[in-house]
């Protein structure tokens, strides 16, 4: 009686789901801070990365869209968690997250704010990843990137991707992808987070 | 640039013998950026309905939510399937509420309808934004690539086509109009309604 | 004594009982009875139809619809089937009320509705009655037999106060003492689906005040997973089916009407 989306055939197999995101928040052309978590844990094994749109001037953005969104989602997850004693399952955590950025894009005053979410099933034991815009457009897909330094890494992850690698080899993969962005673009940044999800949760590695 | 441009993304439907065919690409992107090779504008209403959404991605998923949430309560009160032409009106009608506002979506729909007298009607309609219905006897077609896809189909369909040779109609159709669009393509997902069975088959194209 | 405060809803009376909801769970052990089983693969749910006679117009049960004669045994969603006991009435307005709830979870998470969460939506509606504004609560205790991937198959029972609890084996309605009592020596953990249904079968015929176990006094429905999707899949019984799965669990009368053609 009632469909989903058809389940795509190249999900990563090996169980685990990489993301990182630089650590600087400027504000027009100048770096306000180097040491900024743009990668929140919504749930013990849901990661959400998030950023504005890049290229939108700032008449049309309050800086601090992003971040009050983030809490907005991050305390709702939550409080799904505690009503319910076992957390959104990644899937759902998404279609809902989607949902608030489609109804807040049709607002008064939206959201502009990209995401990229990231979490590991423990129902079906399977990492999923969903490229999300400030439109409320999401796509499940097995690599993502946000802002200008997607350009380089879609393409070394076009090349590159492997669904079976092991994390030792996706972690290399995302070094080269980062390296290109410090190498390519004009304004790279310096600093990098990055957080690994799978069977145990969440955990922040060094590259 | 249209807003109706900003994902990409073509729909087609194509009336056989006894079937109906509806198919569509599998791009989703970001402007010019490609995001998703696997992005599903093709949607099951019934066993023998499908819905096909080209237009605006977020409002793709939007849409498809709504029309399922009222689907659903419609075949559980009913206690029945909806009829293919009930859910054209069903769409037309979730459409025309946001006429002032309205979901940038232009959707195509195909499936086969039973006749009181037991044969199996082919059915195929499209609708603009606000829900102009269409009601077409041959093909329909919507998305980034339609004015090529008008182009083909108006070329290679002829009537009564088998499921077989349908299938062979509406993909090539397809494919040669997304390959001459910088917004559709990077491979095509193909729906052949029979009226016993669904017959899906995804097709590779130009990943460029 | 109690007339002074059984009047309304919202009074407590001074032993601090509401006598409204009293009255209403009351009305429901006399309703029809409807009998639960949880089962490791699965969940059975069973009711016995007190409207009943031969000038009934049961063709929708017959044919189209999901099968269901639409009395006690509904559909509430793709993963959950309902059992009422109760006003009729006011179990169409739940059963309304449970398939909205679990479309509306459907329409913002795209997931359906986890089983405690609509038994939990209910309650929290029908608490409401017990609280505000002069109204009656409704008049109606549900079973709710479901799946859903965080604690699989899953039985509950909800009353017109707004409680609720999960359940192996319960019954709610005429008889539901003993049917308890029957179900609570009966059950074992880890039964199959297949076991669960002869157990329901024979604590229902035993329950019943009828000698004779028929589709026309019976409502049935099994809710398993479907073996190659993985996904729930509800059945609820119709008539004709319910009569072979009588007579293959041997709880039909036909030696009677083998005696009635020799006489």
């Amino acid at each position: 009686m009632q469909y989903s989306f058809i389940e795509p055939p190249w999900r990563p197999r090996k169980g685990y789901l990489i993301m990182a995101a630089d650590t600087t928040a400027a504000r027009s052309i100048v770096k306000m801070k180097v040491d900024e978590d743009k990668i929140k844990t919504l749930s013990p094994h849901l990661l959400m990365a998030y950023s504005g749109e890049p290229g939108k001037s700032l008449s049309l953005k309050d800086p601090r869209d992003t971040v009050q969104f983030a809490e907005y989602v991050e305390r709702n997850i939550r409080l799904y968690q505690i009503r319910n004693l076992y957390p959104l399952r990644p899937a759902a955590a998404a279609s809902w997250i989607r949902r608030a950025l489609a109804d807040s894009i049709r607002s008064r005053k939206p959201y502009v704010v990209n995401l990229l979410l990231g979490g590991y099933d423990t129902a079906t034991h399977e990492p999923h990843l969903y490229w999300v815009d400030y439109l409320g457009t999401m796509t499940e897909v097995p690599f993502a990137a946000h802002g200008y330094g997607a350009y380089f890494a879609l393409s070394l992850l076009d090349r590159y991707h492997n669904p079976e690698a092991t994390l030792e080899e996706g972690l290399e993969t995302l070094k080269r992808c980062l390296d290109e962005v410090s190498k390519r673009l004009v304004v790279s940044p310096s600093k990098y987070k990055v957080k690994i999800v799978d069977k145990d949760g969440v955990r922040e590695i060094e590259l | 640039m249209s807003i109706m441009d900003q994902n990409g993304g073509s729909v087609i439907a194509m009336v056989g013998k006894e079937c109906v065919a509806i198919a569509s690409d599998l791009r989703m992107g970001n402007q010019a950026l490609g995001i998703s090779s696997n992005f599903q504008r093709i949607f099951p209403v019934t066993d023998r309905i499908f819905l096909g959404m080209p237009g605006l991605a977020t409002d793709v998923t939007t849409l498809h939510e709504r029309l399922r949430f009222r689907l659903n309560m419609y075949t559980i009160k009913e206690e029945r399937e909806i009829a293919p032409e009930t859910f054209a009106h069903l769409v037309s009608s979730t459409l025309y509420e946001h006429r002032f506002g309205p979901y940038f979506i232009e959707p195509v729909m195909a499936g086969i309808s039973k006749t009181p007298t037991g044969k199996y009607k082919p059915f195929i309609a499209a609708t603009d934004l606000i829900g102009c219905l269409n009601f077409a006897k041959d093909f329909v077609v919507a998305g980034t690539a339609s004015s090529k896809l008008y182009g083909v189909a108006e070329g290679l369909w002829e009537p009564d086509l088998e499921p077989e040779d349908l299938f062979e109609t509406i993909s090539q159709t397809l494919m040669n109009a997304v390959d001459r669009d910088a917004f559709s393509g990077w491979g095509c997902i193909v729906h052949v309604i029979t009226k016993d069975k669904v017959i899906t088959r995804t097709l590779k194209g130009r990943m460029d | 004594m109690a007339r002074r405060y059984d009047s309304r809803t919202t009074i407590f009376s001074p032993e601090g009982r509401l006598y409204q909801i009293e009255y209403a769970m009351e009305a429901i052990s006399h309703a029809g009875t409807v009998l639960g089983v949880l089962a490791k693969d699965g969940v059975v749910l069973a009711a016995e139809k007190k409207v009943t006679g031969k000038l009934l117009d049961l063709s929708s049960a017959k044919e189209g619809g999901y099968g269901g004669s639409g009395e006690k045994i509904y559909l509430l969603n793709s993963n959950v089937i309902g059992g009422v006991a109760g006003l009729t009435a006011d179990a169409n307005s739940l059963v309304n009320y449970a398939r909205t709830a679990a479309q509306r979870h459907l329409l913002a998470y795209n997931e359906d509705i986890p089983v405690e969460l609509l038994a939990q939506r209910l309650c929290d509606m029908k608490q409401g009655y017990t609280q505000f504004g002069g109204l009656r609560p409704f008049g109606v205790s549900l079973l709710y037999a479901g799946y859903d991937p965080h604690y699989q198959f899953q039985l509950y029972h909800s009353d017109p106060s707004g409680n609720y609890s999960g359940w192996k084996a319960t019954c709610i309605g005429a008889n539901n003492g003993t049917a308890q009592s029957l179900l609570k020596q009966e059950y074992k953990d880890d039964i199959s689906v297949k076991d669960a249904i002869g157990l329901v079968l024979r604590t229902m015929s035993k329950t019943m005040d009828s000698t004779t176990l028929s589709s026309e006094k019976l409502e049935f429905a099994v809710l398993t997973l479907d073996p190659e999707t993985k996904q729930p899949r509800a059945k609820i019984y119709r008539p004709a089916e319910i009569d072979a799965l009588l007579a293959s669990e041997g709880l039909t009368k036909k030696d009677d009407d083998a005696e009635m053609k020799t006489a």
